[in-house]
């Protein structure tokens, strides 16, 4: 699975780490760091609650030219 | 109920820790029962491991029915059921076999083993096509619910 960068670039224009997104979230730093990393692929529920927490739409974050990442 | 500790991810991770588990004590059980057999151990001396396997095998096979669950790739059809009996049934021969040999029984060893080892394949083959039926009943009433 590719990495994810777009969650990375869309924390980095908020200035929050990855522990204040997990928490912001409700999940755990080491599953945010899974999904960044491309190394688990989290339910659509999920992938909702980062977009609002970011304030990106599904497509900007877990769109498909993420693959090419 | 209490809040669960866990996210989606560390969720998964612990299923999939929990059904390594089940399955390490599910061989476990049966590897325990096969050197015992073999031993010569009677029926007293396993019965507890046989009732664990037991209950834990028919909790498996209700909830896989139950929901429209057979294998992740064995398909239930005739020959693969066969296939599958006739291990069984060759495993029960060797362990019986040994088990015989051990006790001195040396004029009774191949036949018995034989026999019990051909009823152990008839009989596993007799559950597998009767459970293989029963999943399909229920597949089919699963996919007619879908259409509703």
């Amino acid at each position: 699975m590719a990495r994810n960068l777009k969650i990375k670039v869309a924390r980095a224009e908020l200035d929050m780490t990855q522990k204040a997104l997990a928490e912001a979230v409700g999940i755990s730093r080491q599953t945010m760091n899974a999904i960044e990393q491309g190394e688990y692929n989290p339910t659509i529920r999920l992938c909702r609650n980062i977009c609002r927490v970011l304030g990106k739409s599904l497509d900007e974050l877990f769109g498909e030219e993420n693959e090419d990442a | 109920m209490r809040k669960n500790n866990l996210d989606e991810m560390q969720e998964k991770k612990l299923l999939s820790i929990e059904h390594n588990g089940m399955w390490l004590a599910f061989w476990g059980l049966v590897a325990a029962i096969m050197i015992q057999t073999c031993l010569g151990a009677d029926f007293k001396q396993l019965a507890g491991e046989w009732v664990i396997l037991m209950v834990l095998s028919i909790y498996t096979l209700i909830a896989c029915i139950k929901n429209g669950i057979w294998d992740r790739r064995l398909k239930p059809n005739l020959k693969t059921n066969t296939l599958m009996s006739l291990l069984a049934g060759l495993a029960v021969f060797v362990i019986f076999g040994i088990e015989f040999h051990l006790n001195n029984q040396h004029g009774l060893v191949l036949p018995t083993a034989a026999f019990i080892g051909i009823s152990t394949f008839l009989l596993c083959l007799a559950a597998l096509q009767f459970t293989s039926y029963l999943y399909k009943k229920r597949k089919e009433l699963l996919e007619q619910a879908c259409d509703k």
